[in-house]
C-alpha cells in the first residue's frame, strides 16, 4: 500500500478522468499534482466524514483549470466515488470541466480568473475575525496572474495580516496561448509577492520535500505577513510529451495517447512488486 | 433616505454582530455613524471593488453577513460578474448597496451614472432587487435585505425627494404598495425617484392609481396581472433604462398573462453626452414631470383613452 495521495496515483485518476470525459486542461491539472498532494496529505485539517464541517482548512483552487487534480484528491478522500470520477464532464452529473463550489469538497467556483484567490481572503478574514486557527491555501496560476483582481486580493491579504492566508502560485511557465513570458511576463514574481507584502519563497513545485520544508518554515513562522510561495512547475509534469508542450492545453487524449501517457506512469505498487 | 439607511443599518450592526460593511473607499459621511458605533465591523476594502466582492463571498461563507456599499456604477455593474459566480452562484447572504443611481450624478458624466443595473442583475439568478422610494420603503426594504435568503441589491437613487409614505408600508418580497387609488383606466407603476413624478403626473389623470415597486424582482406578478387587468393603460416609470428594468418586468407579466397598453418611461437606449446638474438630466432624458406628461399622453391617445384634464397651473408647477 502506498502513502495517501500517491502523486502517480493521482496522475494516472487525472488521466482517467480526461480520458473518460474526453477532455482538455489536463497539462494544468498536472502541475499541480505534487503541491495538492502535500497539502492533502499533511497540512489541510478536514473532518473526514464532512467536507463542509465549518472549522475546516481550506484549498481554495483559484485555478479552476485543474480541477482533475483536485476531483482526483476529494477522490482519495472518499468524497467522490469511482463511478463519479467516471462521469468527469458528462450530461447531468455535478462534475463540471472547473472548480464549482457546488461539489463539496470544492471550495470556490472558479475558471473566470482571479475570482477564487478574493474569496480565501474572504475565508481567512472570516476565521482571524471568528479567532479560529483555520487556515487558507490558495493555489493561484501564473497565468491567472494576470488578472489584476488577483493583486488586488494581494494587496488586501497583506494590508489584513492575514497570516493564515498561503498564496501559492503555480509558476508552470505557460498560459493559454503561450509561454508565460510572452503572454505577459509577471517576473520576477516572488519580488512582487514580497512587494505585495508576503513572506516568501520559492520552491520546486514537483519536490514533496521540499515543498513540506517550505510549508513547514512559513507556517511556523511568527512573522505576521501572509505567506507566499513561487511554485516552479512543469505543466503537464509527468507525461513526456506534455511536458512543456502548450498544445496540450487545448488536446484530448484518444486511445493511443492515454495508453502512451499511462505507460508513462507505473503505479508504484507494481514498481515495488 | 439616507439618515434611515444609515440608522437601519447601524441598528442592524448593533443587534447581530455577524454583519459587516464593506465600502470601496466611498460614503465618508453616511457612515459616520457606522464607525462611530460599530468601528469593528466597517472594512475599507480601499479602490478595489473586484476584491472587496469576493472578499465579501468568503466573509459569507465564513458565517459572516457582509453588507457591501458602493456607487451603483461600480457595485453592481464593475463587479457584475463576482456578483454573479461568487455570490449568487452559491446564494449567499451577501447585501449589496448601489448609491446614486440612475443619473444622480450628473455632473460627473457616464462613469458615476447607472441606467443599466436593474437590467443587468435581473437577469442573475437568486439575486433580489429592492428600489426604495423614500426613507418609509427605506426601512422596510433593509428588513427584508436582512434576512439571511441570499443576495440582495438594494438599489438607492435620488434621496432627497421627500417621503410618499407616512410610516414604513408593509410589503413583503414582490409586493407593490398603492400610493394613490384610483379606478380609472389609467394605472401608475413607479420605483424609486420616480414614484414622487408619478404622483405629480398622474394628478392630471383623475382617478388614476399610483403604485410604488420598492421590489423589483422578485415581483408579484399576480399583483401586477391584476393591476393590468383593472386598467386600460399601464405606465410605468423609472430613472433606468427602458430596457430590461421594471418597465420590462411588467411588460413581461402582462404579455403572459393580462395583456394591456403598457407604456414603458424611463431613459431611452442612449449615455448623457452633456454635463449637467439632476434637473437638467432628467429633462434632457424626458423622465422629468412635463416631459412623462407629453409622452403619456401621446400614448394614451394611441390607447384610445381620454386626454388628460388641464388643470390650472400644472404646467407651471411641473
Amino acid at each position: 500500500m502506498t502513502q495517501r495521495f500517491d502523486s502517480t496515483r493521482i496522475r494516472r485518476t487525472i488521466l482517467d478522468m480526461a480520458y473518460a470525459g474526453s477532455t482538455v486542461h489536463i497539462p494544468c491539472a498536472l502541475s499541480i499534482v505534487e503541491i495538492l498532494a502535500v497539502l492533502y496529505r499533511s497540512y489541510l485539517r478536514l473532518d473526514a466524514r464532512d467536507p463542509r464541517s465549518p472549522t475546516r482548512d481550506y484549498l481554495v483552487l483559484s485555478k479552476g483549470h485543474g480541477v482533475m487534480a483536485q476531483y482526483a484528491c476529494l477522490h482519495e478522500l472518499g468524497w467522490l466515488s469511482d463511478g463519479e470520477m467516471q462521469t468527469y464532464f458528462s450530461d447531468g452529473t455535478r462534475m463540471k470541466g472547473l472548480s464549482d463550489a457546488h461539489v463539496p469538497g470544492l471550495e470556490v467556483s472558479s475558471g473566470s480568473l482571479g475570482h477564487g484567490l478574493s474569496v480565501g481572503v474572504g475565508l481567512a478574514l472570516a476565521a482571524k475575525r471568528r479567532g479560529t486557527s483555520q487556515r487558507v491555501f490558495a493555489v493561484v496560476g501564473d497565468g491567472e496572474a494576470n488578472e489584476g483582481a488577483v493583486w488586488e486580493a494581494l494587496m488586501f491579504a497583506s494590508h489584513a495580516w492575514l497570516n493564515n492566508l498561503v498564496v501559492i502560485l503555480d509558476a508552470n511557465g505557460l498560459q493559454a496561448m503561450g509561454s508565460t513570458t510572452e503572454v505577459m511576463d509577471m517576473e520576477p514574481l516572488i519580488e512582487k509577492l514580497t512587494a505585495f507584502g508576503f513572506e516568501s519563497r520559492e520552491v520546486d513545485g514537483h519536490d514533496e520535500s521540499a515543498l513540506c520544508r517550505t510549508l513547514d518554515e512559513l507556517l511556523a513562522s511568527p512573522d505576521p505577513r501572509p505567506k507566499g510561495i513561487v511554485a516552479r512547475t512543469v505543466k503537464g509534469k509527468g507525461i513526456s510529451f506534455m511536458e512543456h508542450n502548450n498544445t496540450w492545453h487545448y488536446t484530448r487524449l484518444n486511445a493511443e495517447t492515454y495508453a502512451a501517457a499511462m505507460a508513462e506512469l507505473t503505479p508504484r505498487e507494481a514498481a515495488a512488486a | 433616505m439616507r439618515d434611515a439607511f444609515s440608522h437601519n443599518l447601524v441598528q442592524a450592526a448593533v443587534a447581530d454582530p455577524r454583519l459587516l460593511l464593506l465600502t470601496g473607499d466611498h460614503g465618508y459621511a453616511l457612515f459616520d455613524e457606522f464607525r462611530r458605533v460599530c468601528p469593528g465591523q466597517y472594512i475599507n476594502g480601499g479602490v478595489a471593488e473586484q476584491n472587496m466582492v469576493g472578499v465579501a463571498a468568503g466573509l459569507a461563507k465564513g458565517g459572516f453577513r457582509p453588507v457591501v456599499y458602493g456607487l451603483s456604477a461600480f457595485v453592481p455593474i464593475r463587479v457584475l460578474e463576482q456578483i454573479k459566480l461568487d455570490v449568487c452562484y452559491e446564494q449567499l447572504p451577501v447585501v449589496f448597496v448601489g448609491d446614486g443611481a440612475g443619473v444622480v450624478y450628473g455632473q460627473l458624466g457616464s462613469s458615476h451614472q447607472s441606467t443599466e443595473d436593474i437590467a443587468a442583475l435581473r437577469a442573475l439568478p437568486n439575486m433580489a432587487i429592492l428600489s426604495p422610494a423614500d426613507a418609509y420603503e427605506m426601512t422596510t426594504c433593509l428588513k427584508l435585505a436582512f434576512e439571511p435568503t441570499g443576495p440582495v441589491y438594494l438599489r438607492m437613487g435620488k434621496a432627497d425627494l421627500g417621503t410618499i409614505h407616512t410610516a414604513p408600508p408593509l410589503f413583503d418580497w414582490g409586493g407593490l404598495c398603492q400610493v394613490r387609488a384610483g379606478a380609472g383606466p389609467v394605472a401608475w407603476i413607479a420605483t424609486g425617484s420616480m414614484v414622487t413624478t408619478a404622483l405629480t403626473v398622474a394628478g392630471d389623470w383623475p382617478d388614476s392609481a399610483v403604485w410604488s415597486a420598492p421590489c423589483i424582482k422578485p415581483l408579484d406578478a399576480k399583483q401586477v396581472a391584476a393591476i393590468c387587468r383593472q386598467h386600460t393603460a399601464v405606465i410605468v416609470l423609472e430613472e433606468h433604462s427602458v430596457y430590461g428594468g421594471l418597465g420590462s418586468a411588467v411588460a413581461e407579466i402582462a404579455a403572459a398573462t393580462a395583456p394591456t397598453w403598457i407604456c414603458r418611461i424611463g431613459i431611452a437606449d442612449r449615455f448623457s453626452e452633456r454635463c449637467g446638474s439632476y434637473a437638467y438630466l432628467t429633462r434632457e432624458h424626458g423622465i422629468d414631470a412635463p416631459s412623462v406628461r407629453m409622452q403619456v399622453e401621446r400614448f394614451l391617445e394611441r390607447a384610445g383613452c381620454a386626454p388628460p384634464v388641464q388643470q390650472v397651473g400644472s404646467r407651471q408647477a411641473a
